[in-house]
């Protein structure tokens, strides 16, 4: 489960629906999340993402993956090869996300430089994803009955009319106090997000920097988490987007991991 | 200057009033503007290169000092109700302002990189307090298997485990120590839990040392007073005597307020300086003033006074200026406090000097000659047969038997300065039996050690650190420290690379190596990143993987257990440097070191600087370069002796012995000139060697011997101390105002005698 709808938030799209934008005015919190959750995403996504990791010094780290999605009726699964930096080239990842309540995240990881491949598995969603800003849980999406939901107010963003909605979870003990979203009216986007920790004190904030209208769909092409804490900044871009351009089934095998990129 | 003195001396109250005035300004500043530092790394000079260093290293690695936390249960800590406390008191901790959340390991923290038959999991060992026997085994057998964790989080007999809160320098404060302390006390029992960690050993002694210093000084105080009345027989001139002193260090310290300069522990010394100097111009005075009035015992106030002035004020201002220069030749040190505390004792002696003069001459004008007890025997034979002749004369007619004894304790002395040691030692300035010493050695017994060394490793390139060959250098490097007794353990990246390895061969020994390819190595750190919490890896190595920390576990923290392992880690300087990696260290232990080396240092150094000063300044007062060289005697031997015992007796040169010599120079000059000065007087005016020397011991052995015997007494107080260092400086002190009385009456009386100066047209 962790790593369900990874590919949403990286690129989060939906149909232009201009007609829905009646009764506005009276659309509550939950439903405003609801809407940007039940988004339509496409049946298949393949791209290239270029992950940028900036340290409090300015430092920075790019790796560089080739990742694909393909979306079945009680399984999503996602595999990415990385392409660079040069040592860990073709070191490939999968998950399989089940989408019934209960049933673990199967993942494998196959390093070239070992010839095996393993299943790992972590027990947290509160895991960075590989050493990023961003947990599992930011890059999939929450399921709207797991936080409670208040509308806070209504605001231009960027030039863009955003409803402001204050997320909280329902679970105390999760990793935070409360979210606070801006979520585009009409295209259901999140464009920026504030993360509160345990000790509800803010810490990080998400900003999508670009979107774009590919096949119809929005897609958020660039978007940057930066932890205040730890100054510390990841930068994700998409690029050369193909959204239902069709993957095979057989590109989700261990078979495939081994074989790498061409 | 002696007509100065005269003029102002017309006017004695207003010269009272307007010391008085000053001192009470003086006062106030110091009411409202002092302040205690006890952050210990503003002592330290930033700019030195191996600070500027290792504070980079540490920014580089976010190292700090951590205070740790042991939970003990006699048990075994594999219970439900051991494990909420560790949960408990790791997250008290985390929500504490002066603690980063990340900073705080404990079992309930700490990643578990475990190997499954076919990969491999990152896991908390438990976030839910496991609850049934069956979580409980598997919890200790996760523990068991886990080489990062077990006997680094948890002692070996499973009956301890730790919680380390690193924290930032700069956020130490007593009320952070007293919530600390306050906190782990709350989670006693069944539990024992302990406190113990660089910080706190820190912060108890910051205020176990001037807090034992305030109870002190005033017991000090006491027996100076009662000592003083005792010798100068009378109260008025005890009270003239203590207010120089007093008035002094008020000066002292309020002028360092004025400037807005924070009192280090080092400046608690300037009192002790201050008392154990000002003293002797009173002495010397007001035995003066004695010995005039035996002679002319109807003389008026205004004739003992200003006889008292002419005789008096040239060595008074003589000693005090040597003094001073002693002081101010500290400011060739490196280290601030140091530096201040060399400027504002300077200060202090020359506004004693003043005060002496000024002070004491108006107490007699004002108040009246001091009420004597005219005892009978000194009307009868006025100073004929004194013991002091008696011993002037044994002295010059057995030269020899003085010459060598002094050659003979200079040998042993010599021999014992050989031995001599520095110790940057924190802990072991406790009482051995003391809680935190306790404590300590029951982690150190426990676990890998309650003290860091950060070797701090610097490639050429990118990347550098993923390289096998390097890493196994630095392996092989961990593992000869720990063969050390005092290296409990190490850590470094080599350390996570050899977990996942194995883990990733299904937790075969065979594996627990380093990866044979740095591709290897990067997919690993890869995972690694993917699955557990990279801040982790950046402790160990930098971002661009150009810098790594290995961080070894000592047991003890002084400085021959730091050399020892820094000797091991040099080895592998020259291996390490083939493949473009630089060694250089890092860490508070570290900083200790050097920070103890410059400070002996630049004392050693200045010791040697004033006593060439001093000779010069001898040589250009008494206008004779010979007696410049007879009145460095006393400080030689004063310092020779000083530091031979030291070597003999085991005790280490650390920041507050070192200082002592201070004392050796500001005192043994004093003695010596005051010596030197009757002695000249005498011999121009008698003509007469053996007179000379009768007279001189008299007058002026007579004062020295008071001098001493006041602050022998007083400073043997701090013998009853509850902090060691304070202990030993109480009897440093005392030794060497002992050798420097001894010094000056006996082996320099005989250079002087044999010189024959001041006899030589006679002769």
């Amino acid at each position: 489960m962790r790593t369900k709808h990874f590919f949403l938030t990286l690129a989060m799209f939906l149909t232009a629906t201009p007609f829905m934008a009646v009764s506005q005015s009276t659309l509550t919190g939950l439903e405003i999340v609801q809407k940007a959750y039940d988004r339509p995403e496409g049946k298949d996504m393949q791209s290239e993402l270029t992950m940028t990791l900036i340290n409090s010094r300015g430092e920075k780290r790019v790796r560089e993956i080739k990742q694909f999605r393909k979306d079945y009726k009680t399984v999503e699964k996602k595999i990415m090869f990385f392409m660079a930096p040069a040592d860990v080239r073709n070191t490939s990842f999968m998950n399989w996300s089940y989408t019934k309540k209960g049933k673990d995240d199967d993942q494998w990881i196959y390093l070239p430089a070992l010839k095996k491949t393993k299943r790992i598995s972590s027990d947290s969603k509160s895991d960075y994803f590989m050493g990023s800003d961003f947990t599992y849980d930011d890059l999939g999406d929450r399921h709207p009955e797991d936080d409670t939901h208040k509308l806070l107010r209504q605001e231009k963003l960027n030039g863009e009319d955003c409803y402001v909605v204050e997320s909280v979870p329902r679970d105390e003990e999760y990793m935070y106090s409360k979210t606070v979203s801006w979520i585009v009216k009409d295209k259901w986007l999140v464009i920026k997000k504030d993360f509160y920790d345990e000790d509800g004190e803010f810490f990080k904030t998400l900003t999508a920097k670009k979107f774009d209208n590919i096949n119809g769909y929005w897609i958020i092409t660039e978007s940057e988490m930066h932890n205040t804490d730890k100054n510390h900044t990841t930068n994700m871009k998409l690029k050369n987007i193909i959204i239902d351009g069709g993957i095979a089934d057989n590109k989700f095998t261990e078979r495939m991991m081994k074989r790498g990129l061409r | 200057m002696e007509k100065l003195l005269y003029k102002i001396l017309k006017y004695p109250w207003l010269v009272v009033i307007v010391i008085l005035a000053i001192s009470a300004g003086f006062f106030m500043a110091m009411k409202d503007n002092s302040r205690m530092e006890t952050d210990l790394d503003k002592y330290m000079p930033q700019e030195h290169p191996a600070f500027v260093y290792s504070n980079q290293a540490e920014e580089w690695f976010n190292i700090n000092d951590g205070i740790i936390i042991a939970i003990e249960n006699k048990d075994g800590i594999y219970n439900s109700g051991t494990l909420k406390k560790v949960k408990d008191l790791t997250k008290a901790l985390q929500k504490m302002d002066e603690i980063e959340k990340n900073d705080v390991t404990s079992l309930y923290t700490a990643d578990n990189i475990v190997g499954t038959d076919d990969g491999m999991d990152v896991k908390a060992f438990y976030k839910r307090v496991p609850k049934t026997p069956e979580k409980l085994e598997a919890l200790r057998q996760k523990v068991r298997s886990n080489e990062m964790i077990y006997k680094r989080l948890v002692s070996e007999d499973e009956k301890v485990t730790v919680i380390i809160a690193e924290i930032k320098d700069d956020v130490f404060s007593q009320d952070f120590y007293n919530r600390i302390l306050e906190l782990a006390k709350s989670y006693d029992g069944p539990e024992i839990v302990h406190v113990a960690g660089r910080p706190i050993v820190e912060g108890t002694m910051a205020l176990l040392g001037p807090a034992d210093m305030k109870r002190m000084v005033p017991i000090v105080l006491i027996v100076i007073i009662l000592v003083l009345l005792w010798v100068l027989r009378s109260f008025k001139n005890t009270f003239f005597t203590m207010l120089v002193v007093t008035l002094s260090t008020i000066w002292a310290f309020g002028l360092m307020a004025v400037f807005n300069i924070p009192i280090y522990a080092v400046s608690t010394m300037i009192p002790v300086m201050l008392i154990a100097i000002g003293v002797a111009d009173g002495i010397h005075l007001y035995s003066h003033l004695d010995l005039y009035l035996r002679e002319h015992p109807h003389a008026s106030r205004e004739e003992a006074v200003k006889d008292m002035l002419h005789g008096m004020w040239k060595p008074v201002v003589m000693t005090s200026v040597t003094t001073a220069v002693g002081f101010i030749s500290l400011l060739t040190s490196e280290v601030y406090p140091i530096k201040y505390f060399g400027l504002f004792t300077a200060f202090g002696v020359l506004v004693a000097m003043l005060f002496s003069l000024v002070l004491i001459p108006a107490g007699v004008l004002l108040m009246g000659l001091p009420g004597r007890k005219k005892t009978k025997e000194h009307k009868e034979n006025p100073n004929e047969g004194h013991i002091a002749f008696k011993f002037a004369e044994m002295l010059v007619a057995h030269k020899s038997v003085t010459i060598i004894s002094v050659a003979i304790i200079s040998a042993i002395s010599i021999f014992g300065i050989t031995k001599v040691w520095i110790n940057s030692s924190f802990l072991e300035k406790f009482e051995k039996d003391s809680d935190i010493v306790q404590t300590d050695a029951f982690i150190n017994q426990h676990f890998g050690g309650t003290s860091t060394l950060n070797v701090i490793l610097q490639g050429d390139r990118e990347n550098i650190f993923k390289q096998p060959h390097v890493l196994e250098l630095i392996d092989e490097m961990q593992n000869d420290a720990e063969k050390l007794p005092l290296v409990g353990n190490s850590f470094s990246l080599a350390d996570y690379l050899r977990r996942m390895n194995k883990v990733m061969h299904a937790d075969s020994a065979k594996y627990d190596a380093i990866p044979q390819s740095s591709d290897l190595v990067a997919q690993y750190l890869l995972l690694y990143e993917m699955s557990g919490d990279p801040e982790n890896l950046w402790k160990v190595v930098d971002y661009k993987y150009n810098k790594a920390n290995v961080t070894l576990q000592l047991k003890s923290d002084n400085s021959r257990a730091i050399n020892e392992a820094i000797a091991v880690i040099e080895k592998y300087k020259e291996p390490l440097a083939k493949e473009h990696v630089q060694i250089r260290y890092a860490g508070s232990g570290y900083k200790g070191l050097v920070f103890t080396d410059l400070i002996l240092e630049g004392q050693i150094k200045s010791l040697l600087m004033s006593l060439v000063i001093i000779i010069v300044l001898l040589a250009l007062m008494f206008r004779n370069f010979t007696i410049g060289l007879i009145g460095s005697v006393p400080i030689i031997i004063t310092a020779l002796i000083s530091f031979g015992i030291m070597g003999l007796m085991n005790i280490p040169l650390s920041t507050t012995t070192a200082l002592v010599s201070s004392i050796a120079i500001g005192i043994g000059i004093d003695y010596a000139v005051h010596f030197i000065e009757r002695y000249k007087i005498y011999a121009l005016k008698t003509r007469d060697k053996t007179k000379t020397i009768q007279e001189t011991m008299l007058h002026s052995g007579r004062a020295i011997i008071f001098n001493a015997f006041v602050v022998i007494m007083g400073f043997l107080v701090l013998l009853f101390s509850v902090f060691p260092p304070n202990r030993s400086l109480g009897a440093l002190v005392s030794l060497n105002m002992f050798t420097s009385f001894l010094g000056t009456v006996t082996i320099m009386f005989i250079i002087l005698y044999s010189s024959n100066i001041y006899f030589k047209d006679k002769k």
